[in-house]
């Protein structure tokens, strides 16, 4: 690595690493429902140890009894009871779980750009894409649905009774925008076109 | 781009999400197959007399309580205040000074030092993008990233506006800013939508 190259590589490293964290998600939602029960479980727990360790009365289960309790279990228990809880407590491990280990990617595309890490939320390239299919088709805005994923963009459209849409040029006018934009991952266009036409929509 | 500590998340996310599944698992498996429960009421059976055992040959003179409660109840305490000090890391890492310099004999001889305040870089752009009427919302605000500080400029564009058109004039702005300052701050660029944005009207005539 040349010296003269060596602070624009820094920069670009310095924005990938903001832009790979601005496309994924942080976790802070799920962090905070977590602290909080476990927070919350904890103080129950010091409250009791507090409580039979200066020998008052316990406020609902001394420690003891609760470790006897959990022993001695099925005991007397009733087994759906203690199954549904088991389920339940089992479902709510695994949302944390997945939170913890699935990507998290957010509905956001890079636009390339050397000097500023540029990020745009799909819903704003949606609406921009539709904006342009409906001017290309001549339509109204409640006749044109966009939907924007890491990978594809679909557009419905819900053609005028009694005037044929070209499929190809409303295609064509929603790739040229797609590639003005240049976005990363690049998605593929799909255009749908309704059977059935609306009137005075 | 805050200072909120990710891979902590999900570590802690992974660790609680594995001991819920595992004790839930365990319990749908002690309720529906008497071997497990009769395996587990031996083996926790056990683990219980000592605790009891132990528990009784601790007893403090002071209290005639065991002290294990009390190394119990400090260890909850310890639980809680990691969990707050959790709760409390996530978006940190707001930066209040985006550049200082110290003079030296190398420079101009003069002593004494410059600080420009992140507002300089944040109210210049602000001001800048709010006589925009395609944009509804700007917000700018700083951080302290990996060592450094970067400007986050989050702009709701009007429903319809090209993102790419934005983008192009907004890093405009930012090269302005660059001869403004004398030095390159850091970029994130951050086109979204909000309530704000998604209700308004789009601009007809521009």
């Amino acid at each position: 690595m040349s010296g003269a190259m060596k602070p624009e590589n820094k920069r670009s490293d310095y924005l990938r690493q903001v832009l790979r964290r601005e496309t994924h998600s942080a976790r802070s939602g799920a962090a905070i429902v977590a602290a909080i029960l476990v927070a919350a479980g904890a103080l129950y727990c010091l409250l009791e140890m507090t409580l039979g360790a200066t020998g008052q009365d316990p406020w609902l289960l001394h420690p003891l009894d609760a470790a006897q309790r959990a022993a001695g279990l099925p005991g007397a228990t009733p087994t759906p009871l203690l199954g549904a809880a088991g389920v339940l407590l089992a479902l709510l491990g695994l949302i944390f779980l997945c939170n913890g280990l699935l990507p998290g990617r957010r509905a956001r595309h890079i636009i390339v750009h050397p000097r500023v890490a540029i990020v745009v939320d799909d819903e704003v390239v949606a609406s921009a894409l539709a904006k342009r299919a409906r001017m290309a088709a001549g339509v109204t805005r409640e006749q044109v649905m966009v939907t924007v994923s890491a990978r594809t963009v679909q557009v419905n459209i819900r053609p005028t009774s009694g005037r044929r849409l070209s499929e190809e040029h409303i295609k064509s006018a929603v790739e040229d925008e797609l590639a003005a934009m240049a976005l990363e991952p690049t998605p593929t266009v799909q255009i749908k076109l309704a059977e059935s036409g609306v009137i005075g929509v | 781009m805050n200072g909120t500590p990710r891979g902590l998340n999900r570590l802690l996310l992974t660790l609680l999400g594995l001991v819920m599944v595992v004790t839930g698992v365990g319990a749908v498996v002690l309720a529906t197959t008497p071997p497990a429960a009769r395996w587990w009421q031996a083996w926790a059976g056990a683990q219980l007399d000592w605790l009891v055992d132990y528990a009784d040959r601790t007893r403090l003179l002071l209290t005639s309580e065991s002290w294990i409660w009390f190394a119990g109840a400090a260890f909850f305490l310890i639980v809680v205040i990691v969990m707050i000090t959790w709760i409390a890391n996530q978006g940190k890492g707001r930066a209040s000074t985006l550049h200082s310099y110290e003079g030296n004999a190398d420079d101009d001889g003069a002593s004494g030092a410059i600080r420009l305040s992140c507002a300089v870089a944040e109210q210049a752009l602000k001001s800048a993008l709010l006589e925009r009427s395609d944009v509804v919302g700007v917000s700018v605000t700083s951080y302290d990233f990996r060592r450094q500080t970067a400007l986050k400029v989050r702009v709701l564009p009007r429903p319809g506006v090209a993102p790419h058109k934005i983008a192009a004039e907004i890093s405009e702005l930012v090269a302005a800013l660059d001869e403004l300052l004398g030095l390159e701050v850091p970029v994130l660029l951050s086109i979204g939508s909000g309530a704000r944005s998604r209700f308004t009207k789009a601009e007809r005539v521009r």
